[in-house]
């Protein structure tokens, strides 16, 4: 039961990511896109201490970039 | 002409905007600091320099050099060393585009009127009015400039261009701040904002109605935009531009309807659009191969 | 009078192929040589330069670990878009960290990891072990680059070193973008090999803890729970996202994951309390865990740009081979201040379940399993953090910032039954954690 949810979760995933072909802006529109603050991953060191915090103190890791070993934290 | 010279300063978040109406068009001068008299100072030098070059250049204007050549008659006329300047810039752009571009190609607004109409003038029309036509015919040194009876010139289409590098070299001299110079959508700035961000540009496409307003992000450097969207004939299904062929004296076909390029310098942006229209279909091409940045509209 | 536009002038032919250089020297000579203002026309930040953010964080436990964590990166744009990331961390670590084994309501007496020297823990106490001094230093090297058209790459290597613990990395990464680049795809893969040499070597599974030595002592009573000094893992990760531009204001991301640890995933400092049916513990006994996992998660995010904030949310399901499943979400909301500075309300939820093989405890009588680990971070937990970060814009251009979070684990019961004593013990102990953190980018 629980598997046939993660299998369509994934599925919904790869239809919403093909039906996306004719979303998009004009180089042009990209003025607020272009903004640092817009980048998905903003801020890289808050976002590489926050994992290095969570890898150690939680039993999930990864998921936005490699979750990795790196270190035998406690 | 000194109807509605005046300036108006508002404040912004982030410094003061000076707006005011030059060349028949909204002229303003976004300058980042928190000093209002400087802001003013900055507005008035510009907007006054703007002006000047607005009073001397203009074909409107009865009084200007531009209309004082114009009604020469043929009789040599005395010039200074900036209009000598701009005709030997306005003679190196005839000579990259072959005579494609002539400032004196105005007198073609005789026979052309481009009111979305399928007016077309007849050819024996056009090749009358070409007579008067050709950069070629006019002599011209350091002092003085002859030209031929009914032949004009009209400096519009760089004047523009050249009042906002003329504005930013004058930033220069005033101020290290920075500043935006944005004349009806030809624009240059001599710094990226304090923030280190670029200023964020909305370009104008003239007659689009339904466009939305373009935003360009600008570190440095100026845009130029050539195109006007309303100006065009319409006839068997024929889209005829208003930017016309000097050489032929007939419309280019195909241009796009508004391209807008990126230039260290205004002039130089206003006169690339330019030339690019000018290529027809291939203007994109032409500003690829060039490695210009540049935004088409068709 | 000598007219220059003669006809003889006229025949000069400019070579189209440098209308742009043959431009500039006409703009030169019109606008004089006072041009020093718009010399260049730029889309992109400064070429060819270095940029530089530093960051300091300092992560602390009431009562239990804190850390202090310096990071320096530094990013160089080549005039070719290709990008070099170079980033140097160093941590320190001191405090308590939980055993493993259950409050009790006598003392307990627990050796250290080492085997030499022993600890004490106090009547209703959730036992801590407060060896733990580390250092780490970790080094990382990323190069990304366009490969060809709408193709970029991106490697990188990882080396992280600390007293115990060495681990090196390297990693791969291509990204194809489509639609105007409104859409990119990408595919990478990181492998990663970890050699962990803990003090006091490798206990056997279950062995039961020794009684201390000390400095004269006899080392062969603990020598014998150990199988060996050190142990590799090895963890490879493969991931496909895809990002999609939606319109002017909204990007979104989705990754899937798939990741393979191998090798010693035991934690050799954890054990488990073997009690009696009153709940006393009798015994403590090395925990033992799988040696392969097999986690897989998705990830999902979306920023959208209102008219001046932006909204950050990102949802993760992960799950694994070890039936740990988890829920995380996450949200930032950037709040423009003006002058550049800004405050970022940041709102982060967790939710575990634990693993098959988690147990707080072992109960004498029952038959041992193959696999057990009473570490509370592989147990049912939900967990929360709740920060603030205040950033400026510096009068150099330069950026700083502030950080403060709130960090709080709330361990659950998986369904055990506390027995005898241990019913009126803190067996799920809540922990609150401070997160504060300075960047500074120059």
């Amino acid at each position: 039961m629980k598997n046939k949810f993660k299998y369509s979760f994934i599925l919904a995933t790869v239809t919403l990511a093909s039906g996306c072909s004719s979303l998009g802006v004009e180089p042009w529109e990209r003025d607020l896109l272009a903004k640092e603050q817009m980048a998905l991953t903003s801020s890289p060191i808050d976002s590489a201490l926050d994992d290095h915090i969570y890898f150690s103190k939680e039993a999930s890791s990864g998921g936005k970039s490699f979750g990795g070993g790196g270190c035998g934290c406690n | 002409m000194s109807k509605r010279r005046k300036i108006i300063t508002t404040e912004r978040e982030d410094g003061y905007c000076i707006e005011f109406d030059a060349m028949a068009s909204p002229c303003e001068v976004i300058i980042e600091t928190s000093d209002r008299a400087l802001a003013n100072f900055v507005g008035k030098a510009i907007s006054t320099e703007v002006w000047r070059i607005e009073d001397k250049y203009s074909r409107y204007n009865r009084q200007s050099l531009c209309s004082q050549i114009n009604q020469s008659q043929g009789n040599p006329l005395a010039i200074d060393d900036e209009t000598f300047a701009l005709l030997n810039f306005a003679d190196t752009c005839y000579q990259l585009s072959d005579g494609v571009f002539d400032i004196t190609s105005g007198v073609l607004r005789k026979v052309w009127t481009f009111d979305c109409s399928s007016n077309l003038p007849s050819p024996l029309a056009v090749a009358n009015v070409m007579k008067n036509v050709g950069w070629h015919k006019v002599k011209y040194n350091q002092t003085q400039i002859i030209l031929p009876a009914d032949m004009e010139i009209d400096l519009g289409g760089i004047g523009k261009e050249y009042a906002v590098d003329r504005a930013i070299l004058l930033i220069t001299s005033l101020t290290q701040q920075p500043v935006l110079v944005n004349l009806g959508g030809d624009l240059a700035t001599n710094s990226p904002r304090k923030n280190g961000q670029p200023w964020q540009v909305g370009v104008e496409h003239p007659g689009f109605v339904n466009k939305k307003k373009m935003v360009v992000s600008l570190f440095k450097g100026a845009l130029a935009t050539s195109g006007d969207a309303k100006r065009f004939l319409l006839k068997n299904d024929h889209r005829y531009s208003h930017i016309l062929n000097a050489k032929t004296g007939w419309p280019i076909e195909n241009a796009p309807r508004s391209v807008t390029v990126s230039a260290p310098q205004c002039i130089q942006a206003g006169i690339l659009a330019t030339l690019s229209q000018m290529q027809g279909e291939h203007a994109e091409t032409f500003l690829e191969e060039q490695e210009i940045k540049h935004w088409a509209i068709r | 009078m000598q007219l220059i536009n003669d006809d003889n002038e006229m025949k000069k032919t400019v070579n189209k192929a440098n209308l742009k250089a043959a431009l500039t020297l006409a703009t030169t000579a019109l606008l004089g040589s006072v041009q020093v203002a718009a010399a260049t026309t730029s889309v992109e930040p400064t070429e060819d330069s270095w940029s530089f953010d530093s960051a300091f964080l300092y992560y602390s436990e009431a009562n239990r670990v804190s850390a202090a964590e310096a990071v320096f990166n530094a990013n160089k744009i080549y005039s070719d878009d290709s990008i070099l990331n170079v980033k140097l961390t160093i941590d320190a670590l001191t405090g308590a960290s939980a055993n493993g084994a259950v409050a009790q309501p006598k003392v307990q007496t627990f050796t250290r990891p080492s085997g030499k020297g022993d600890y004490d823990i106090k009547p209703g106490d959730t036992p801590l072990d407060d060896t733990f001094h580390d250092t780490r230093v970790q080094l990382n090297g990323q190069w990304t680059q366009a490969l060809a058209q709408n193709y970029t790459g991106s490697a990188g290597g990882h080396i992280s070193k600390e007293y115990d613990y060495l681990s090196l990395g390297v990693n791969g990464n291509i990204a194809y973008d489509f639609n105007k680049k409104n859409s990119i795809a990408s595919f990478g893969l990181s492998h990663f090999q970890d050699t962990f040499t803990p003090e006091g070597g490798l206990p056997k599974p279950f062995a039961s803890m020794t009684a201390a030595y000390h400095d004269d002592g006899d080392e062969s009573s603990h020598d014998a729970t150990r199988m060996g000094s050190d142990d590799d893992k090895t963890t490879t990760d493969i991931m496909v996202g895809f990002t999609q531009v939606i319109n002017r204001n909204m990007v979104t991301q989705l990754n899937y994951s798939y990741s393979v640890v191998d090798g010693y995933l035991t934690d050799p400092f954890k054990i488990l309390s073997l009690l009696d049916s009153n709940g006393i513990a009798q015994d403590y006994l090395y925990e033992n865990r799988p040696d392969k996992r097999t986690k897989q998660s998705v990830f999902a995010q979306t920023k959208y740009h209102f008219d001046e904030t932006i909204l950050d949310v990102s949802y993760r399901y992960m799950w694994d081979d070890w039936e740990i499943d988890s829920h995380t979400v996450d949200t930032r909301f950037y709040i423009p201040l003006g002058n550049g500075s800004y405050l970022e309300p940041h709102l982060r939820f967790y939710q575990q379940a634990a693993a098959e093989f988690y147990q707080p405890f072992l109960m004498q009588g029952d038959a041992l399993p193959e696999f057990a680990s009473a570490d509370y971070r592989i147990g049912e937990m939900t967990a929360y953090t709740v920060g603030l970060k205040y950033g400026m814009k510096l009068a150099d251009g330069n950026d700083l910032s502030f950080r403060l979070e709130y960090y709080r684990q709330d361990p659950k019961s998986a369904g055990q039954k506390s027995p005898g004593v241990l019913a009126n013990m803190e067996i799920y102990e809540r922990i609150d954690a401070i997160i504060a953190q300075v960047s500074y980018s120059f």
